[in-house]
């Protein structure tokens, strides 16, 4: 028990602390002023700030698409046609593969010459030349569908555990009352996935405001200009490239603010279970 | 009739799965296709060539940062273990009045989010203990990273084993330290296979902490290694598909043989 607490206190606890403690100074790595609360009152007058906001909730637009898409492909591999372990196998993949190479392979795909205007042009659509990444919205776009293709295996995993879970008398029952396939979905299957759909919601929005940073660093390197700096990437850029190791500190607090608040919605999901 | 009906309803799923297969599986495919050809293949020339493995073998010490992933993954995961299952086994066996605040404390860790510790880990490590030179400031901070949900995991896990057994075992004269090394540790192994699993995938791919916290390009991984080749804008694609290819290969296969624990694993937050 104690070497746990140890490990977890001295590389986990004390640095949360210390970074509550910088968040309220001037600091550069070596010396810190302490500043107090006008640190925040600052930083949350500043437009960039904002701007780094808005893309994590523009990212939170995806997550539907991220949730909906996994949950009609679980209801497909559910039906158990011949060959859906092989599929859940293939769709479940790029859980193993690192953002690094995700972001290699997407940054081609959406390239002036790949594979996306390929396409466009194969269906006769070539007018429509797309350039993504070269504007800061269209940036965002590109990341966001890399995110949520990546999302789609974990997911299916998650909706085919609970679809394992649903008992079908009840589904049988509703349809001797005469219940139409939608209404025993709606009422019957939903009901029961409940846990599982806000499971995935958690985890997707976890993985969307933590666990970009790769994709975004390989990808477009937080641009063009603020485009694609979610609040994840702004802690770094402002640590690690402008050395201002205080500001690095006060965001990474705000965004544990933010996380904790979803965490404990995740905890008493768990607790229900027990 | 009926019949026929559910056969074509089967043919159309069949079709949208192996489209949305292609979808799947096409980075696989351009990854490996052009790493098998030379720049100008790939730009439009035609045919194969191994120009690009040649070039990526020149460009990155590849042998060297699998060593380095593979040392890194390997510490990191024995040290998880090894806390975890101690940790997770004295949480569920031997309870005490700290353990509900430890759990709790513990639970609370799975909270942080790595950016949120960094800069302030980064400073520590490197104005205090001086850790970042060799492995060991990675080591540490992935194996923090890692502790607190395989001590979830684990203390679950063994709270599932029935409390007679450990009490008989204990009866019997065994010692607590005995009862965990011969009886409860044999019986966890699937739980500590998931860890393995999990933790391995997850260190294996991670770029941040190896990029901060492992200073000498000796001591990189591969995947840090390929993250760095890219950032300095390489234009030579073939050359980072290939790249990207041989970092890929250890965590897919580790995926393909052990599927089943990464699900167990992915799913341990929901429960049955």
């Amino acid at each position: 028990m104690l070497p746990a607490l140890a490990l977890v206190a001295a590389f986990l606890g004390i640095p949360i602390l210390q970074a509550v403690y910088y968040s309220f100074t001037q600091w550069d790595g070596l010396t810190a002023t302490w500043v107090g609360i006008s640190t925040y009152t600052h930083e949350l007058q500043y437009p960039i700030f904002w701007r780094v906001l808005e893309n994590n909730g523009l990212l939170l637009l995806g997550i539907p698409v991220a949730m909906l898409l996994p949950l009609g492909i679980a209801f497909l591999l559910n039906e158990k046609v011949p060959g859906w372990k092989f599929f859940r196998s293939i769709y479940f993949l790029p859980t193993a593969i690192s953002w690094v190479v995700i972001g290699m392979v997407s940054l081609r795909f959406f390239a002036q010459q790949g594979l996306l205007n390929g396409i466009l042009q194969g269906f006769g659509l070539g007018f429509i030349h797309t350039d993504l990444l070269s504007s800061e919205r269209g940036a965002l776009l590109a990341v966001s569908i890399t995110f949520i293709w990546s999302m789609v295996g974990t997911n299916t995993i998650i909706f085919l555990t609970g679809m394992a879970t649903l008992d079908n008398s009840l589904n049988e029952a509703a349809r001797m009352d005469g219940a139409s396939n939608f209404r025993i979905f709606r009422s019957i299957t939903l009901p029961q996935l409940q846990r599982f759909i806000q499971f995935s919601f958690i985890i997707t929005v976890i993985s969307a405001f933590t666990a970009l940073f790769s994709l975004i660093f390989v990808m477009t390197e937080g641009g063009p200009g603020f485009g694609t700096t979610t609040l994840e990437f702004f802690i770094y850029q402002s640590a690690f490239s402008h050395s201002d190791y205080g500001t690095g500190a006060m965001l990474g607090v705000i965004l544990f603010f933010m996380m904790a608040v979803l965490g404990i919605g995740q905890l008493a999901i768990m607790r229900n279970k027990d | 009739m009926m019949k026929i009906k559910m056969k074509r309803k089967e043919i159309i799923i069949f079709i949208i799965m192996t489209l949305l297969a292609i979808v799947m599986i096409y980075p696989f495919y351009f990854m490996i296709n052009s790493s098998f050809k030379s720049n100008a293949q790939f730009l439009g020339a035609s045919g194969h060539s191994m120009l690009s493995w040649h070039k990526l073998f020149k460009a990155l010490p590849v042998g060297r940062q699998l060593l380095n992933s593979t040392i890194v993954c390997t510490a990191s995961i024995l040290i998880i273990l090894i806390v975890s299952t101690l940790a997770g086994f004295s949480l569920a066996k031997m309870r005490s009045k700290a353990s509900p605040i430890f759990f709790l404390g513990i639970v609370g860790a799975m909270l942080i989010p790595l950016q949120s510790i960094i800069i302030n880990a980064y400073v520590n490590e490197a104005n205090h203990f001086n850790l970042l030179s060799g492995y060991w400031g990675a080591i540490l901070l992935y194996s923090a990273l890692g502790t607190p949900f395989a001590t979830f995991l684990m203390t679950s896990y063994f709270r599932g084993l029935p409390d007679d057994l450990v009490e008989a075992a204990i009866c019997d004269g065994l010692s607590y330290q005995r009862v965990f090394t011969r009886i409860a540790l044999p019986l966890a192994v699937p739980a500590v296979v998931t860890i393995i699993v999990l933790q391995f995938i997850q260190i294996w791919d991670d770029l941040l902490v190896g990029l901060l916290f492992i200073q000498d390009p000796n001591y990189r991984t591969i995947t840090v290694g390929l993250g760095a080749l890219s950032a300095g804008r390489t234009t030579d694609i073939p050359v980072l598909m290939a790249g990207s290819l041989v970092s890929a290969i250890p965590a897919v296969v580790v995926y393909l043989i052990f599927q089943r624990q990464l699900v167990n694993g992915l799913t341990a937050g929901i429960g049955k």
